[in-house]
């Protein structure tokens, strides 16, 4: 299901080569958006306010996309956390001029901050829009600024970012493994969203690792891909949910 | 029967001289001027600087002034202070980048394409063409910097040898567009001096003061030997040629901006000559006005006459018409295929809020096409300017409509929005517009605004013929 | 060796023009010596003149073979100097290194006949040179330069020809 296309496998370090991939269970979603909250804290992002949000200028990673179907009386809700899908065909990554956005061999789409100018071109070109923008300079009203993540840098004005799928976390892990001299086992990463959700609906790990969880959900009858005939071969495997009543 | 040629009379004509027709008379090149006629009346236009003129100069800076505060203060404080948002990542600043790229176009057509076709009623609008051209690429070659939200890095765009050991990505259209657009503003620059020299030689000769330093250095010592001048025809010939593929790739590459994304309703392939021929429409429109304004205000009736102003109506007739089926050929595909986002797309321009914008761009766009018909409405100048005008503001809109109308909606609904501009953003735009209008004023005081040997050249060309009991113009086939 | 003399004489006509030139060639003053200066460009051979040769074409091709090696080093080579992958697409694709090909080709053409031409022309020239005003006007300037000894016949030539204000030429700073 998640298959990879890596254009960096001939040139990659082999023990480089992984395609990380994360699983979204509709039918656990219960669209509470902790996975928000806590992508927040972990990745240093700045608040935009009620005022910047009427004007559509939120700043969430991941977001808890609800869709509402049906009529009174019977109206559902549906809950679809969305975030960057690190797609491995990525209309985003070819259109920035300086490179600020790439492919890394272990299949995550990478933004570098410090090389981003701003032409805001991968925001256009990308088809689920998950790439946010640092409108002004960020503002962490006392005491919000003491809990900054120190892994993380905090962006300038101007910057394009996204979910990364925590890369600072996947880079600790594989520093914390090779200086333990042990492989990295499936579970041992999880990005802050994965970590907090309360029912576990996400769930992370190595699709190049067919015993991994990850993979294995991945392969199976409920999963499909987000707009997937628009060809961007993501990273994010959904599978369908049940009835979700408020 | 006496052949009536021309060329060999600079003075006065002689007493054999046929009545000629109202129509012959009314003809630039067939016109009984000496050359030092038309020399002091190219010349005169240059110093009249009276009140109107600085008035106007006063209040183009003073909106420029507001422009560049505006944007200082979008570089100070972010790009929130415009009114772009997500989904509408481009907003107000790209649509006018893309009509300036377009406005540029219209010179090219009138300066290489006529020379090259020998149509000889480009002489007279030559210059005024290729400097709207140049000013119109200075202007839209801003933006590019403008809309940066870390415009101070804006270098890094550049190809050069850095530690970082980067080079800048060649597949992004935005690369492309940098290149092809410094190509095309050089291209342009460069073609519009090239034919400026011997008329600068001219004004050196007949000026003093200042502007005979101006001249002087400018003129680059040029005194019309006859190398020169078959080294420059040689030289304009080559760049009617080379520019020709250049301004086509120009508008090209920038509707790829759009194209290569799979945003729907940009992801067209008719995007390319769909955006150069409406370059070349709304181009040659914005020709038409100004040109009508400068016969006005400059005292230029002598020079541009009712023959120029049919030749040009007619080609903005072929560009609409053309522009016209473009459009169609994008939209039928579209309307006919029915998917979901392009449907709510069409019906969002079509009847929904962006209603009152598109059928503002379908009103002034193609009803100018069907009044330009008329040969009457064609030579009468005023007719002619509320046309071009609104042909202007009914491609603005288009523009605005492609960049900001698609961006509004997408593959998943819970994104879309909506856009509006800032002052900001309406002040730094006011501001390029004042910038061009500021840059063509100084232009056409400073510079000769009709190509005076151009001019003389065509006089040359053309004679009296008789055919039977006509009497016709008959242009010469010479280089 | 005769010492030359140079004159200067405005003709209103082409033909006159065209016809003294010849009597000129015909006394025996060399062609490379006559210098004809017009406000408007005369047609190639409307004077009986020889087109000269340029080196234009060639410069303009060596401009454009540069300028697509540059563009082919920036479009091809330099994805290759730093490997990053990108939406999928390998290092170099067809067409943007096509389009960049292409523009910086055009690039260097523009500039290499526009510096060309200049350099043609020995441009900007400020110095001071032989010249009349009045070429502007609609007159043809015809500067000779020839031995001392054919001065009466250069002069009477002229004469026959309608030339007006003969005269020895004062190199004036343009």
């Amino acid at each position: 299901m998640a298959k990879a296309a890596k254009p960096y496998a001939d040139h990659a370090d082999p023990d480089q080569l992984r395609r990380w991939g994360m699983v979204v269970d509709l039918d656990r979603c219960t669209g509470c958006q902790a996975c928000v909250v806590a992508c927040h804290a972990e990745n240093n992002i700045q608040i935009a306010g009620e005022d910047e949000a009427l004007i559509g200028r939120t700043l969430h990673w991941i977001r808890i996309e609800r869709y509402w179907e049906g009529e009174y009386p019977n109206v559902k809700a549906r809950f679809m956390p969305v975030l960057c899908q690190q797609c491995s065909a990525a209309p985003c990554e070819p259109v920035c001029p300086v490179f600020a956005t790439y492919h890394t061999p272990d299949g995550l789409n990478a933004q570098v901050y410090n090389r981003c100018i701003g032409t805001r071109y991968c925001g256009s070109a990308c088809p689920y829009k998950v790439r946010v923008y640092n409108w002004f300079a960020p503002e962490f009203p006392e005491p919000m600024e003491q809990q900054l993540n120190p892994d993380v840098s905090v962006r300038q004005r101007g910057i394009i970012e996204k979910c990364s799928f925590c890369i600072q976390r996947i880079r600790r892990a594989d520093l914390d493994a090779s200086l333990e001299e042990r492989e990295v086992e499936d579970g041992d990463i999880q990005p802050a969203c994965v970590q907090s959700c309360p029912s576990s609906a996400l769930i992370f790990g190595n699709f190049d690792d067919p015993d991994s969880h990850a993979a294995r959900l991945a392969r199976g009858n409920r999963a499909f891909r987000l707009l997937d005939q628009l060809g961007t071969d993501p990273a994010v495997i959904y599978l369908k949910g049940g009835e979700t009543n408020a | 029967m006496p052949d009536l040629s021309r060329s060999e009379e600079s003075a006065s004509m002689g007493s054999e001289q046929p009545e000629l027709s109202e129509e012959l008379q009314g003809r630039l090149l067939l016109a009984e001027r000496t050359d030092k006629e038309i020399n002091e009346a190219v010349l005169r236009p240059m110093f009249q600087t009276g009140l109107g003129f600085w008035i106007l100069i006063g209040i183009l800076v003073a909106i420029i002034a507001l422009g560049m505060f505006a944007w200082g203060y979008q570089i100070r404080w972010g790009m929130g202070t415009a009114g772009i948002n997500q989904p509408v990542y481009w907003g107000l600043y790209i649509a006018t980048f893309i009509f300036w790229v377009g406005i540029s176009h219209a010179g090219t057509m009138i300066s290489a394409v006529l020379r090259l076709l020998k149509a000889d009623w480009r002489r007279p609008i030559t210059r005024g063409a290729e400097a709207m051209t140049a000013f119109a690429l200075l202007m839209a070659a801003m933006y590019p910097l403008i809309h940066l939200g870390r415009v101070w890095k804006f270098y890094w765009m550049l190809p050069y040898p850095n530690s970082r050991l980067m080079w800048p990505n060649f597949q992004s259209p935005l690369m492309w567009d940098m290149v092809a657009i410094f190509t095309y503003l050089i291209g342009s620059m460069l073609y519009l001096y090239l034919a400026l020299i011997p008329d600068l030689a001219m004004a050196r000769d007949h000026t003093g003061g200042w502007r005979y330093k101006f001249y002087r250095i400018f003129g680059l010592g040029w005194r019309g030997t006859e190398g020169e001048w078959h080294k420059l025809g040689q030289a304009l010939r080559i760049f009617s040629v080379i520019i020709i593929p250049v301004f086509l790739s120009v508008h090209s590459i920038v509707s790829w901006d759009f194209a290569v994304t799979i945003q729907p309703r940009w992801h067209s392939t008719i995007f390319a000559p769909y955006f150069v021929i409406g370059a070349v429409y709304s181009g040659l429109s914005a020709l038409a006005a100004i040109l009508i304004i400068v016969r006005k205000t400059m005292h230029l009736e002598e020079f541009l006459r009712s023959e120029h102003f049919d030749a040009l109506g007619k080609l903005i007739l072929v560009a609409g018409l053309g522009w016209f089926y473009f459009w169609f050929s994008g939209f039928i595909v579209e309307w006919y295929g029915n998917e979901p986002v392009v449907r709510e797309l069409i019906h969002d321009e079509i009847t929904g809020e962006l209603a009152p914008l598109f059928w503002l761009q379908m009103v002034c766009n193609v009803v100018p096409i069907l009044l330009l018909f008329s040969k009457r409405i064609r030579t009468k100048p005023w007719a002619l300017l509320i046309l071009a005008l609104a042909i202007n503001v009914g491609m603005f809109t288009e523009r605005f409509l492609i960049v900001v109308g698609n961006l509004q909606r997408n593959y998943l609904p819970f994104n879309w929005g909506e856009y509006k501009p800032t002052w900001v953003e309406i002040s730094v735009v006011a501001m390029t517009f004042a910038g061009f209008v500021l840059l063509y004023a100084l232009f056409s005081r400073v510079i000769p605004y009709v190509p005076v040997w151009e001019i003389k050249e065509g006089r040359l060309r053309y004679s009296l013929r008789r055919i039977g009991r006509l009497l016709v113009p008959t242009a010469a086939e010479i280089e | 060796m005769d010492e030359a003399t140079e004159l200067i004489a405005l003709f209103r006509k082409p033909a006159d023009t065209a016809d003294a030139i010849d009597a000129l060639l015909a006394a025996g003053v060399s062609s490379d010596q006559i210098v004809v200066m017009s406000g408007v460009p005369y047609p190639e051979g409307a004077l009986g003149r020889h087109v000269e040769w340029t080196r234009l074409p060639y410069i303009v091709i060596a401009g454009a073979l540069g300028g697509m090696l540059f563009g082919l080093f920036l479009a091809v080579i330099t994805p290759h100097l730093y490997r990053l992958d990108v939406g999928g697409h390998p290092p170099v694709g067809f067409p943007p290194a096509a389009i960049i090909i292409f523009v910086f080709t055009m690039m260097a053409t523009i500039i290499s006949t526009f510096l060309g031409v200049l350099w043609e022309m020995n441009f900007p020239e400020f110095g001071p040179k032989a010249y009349d005003k009045r070429v502007t006007d609609g007159d043809l300037a015809v500067l000779v330069e020839f031995p001392d000894d054919l001065t009466d016949k250069v002069h009477k030539l002229l004469e026959r020809y309608g030339a007006r204000d003969i005269r020895t030429p004062e190199p004036e700073t343009l």
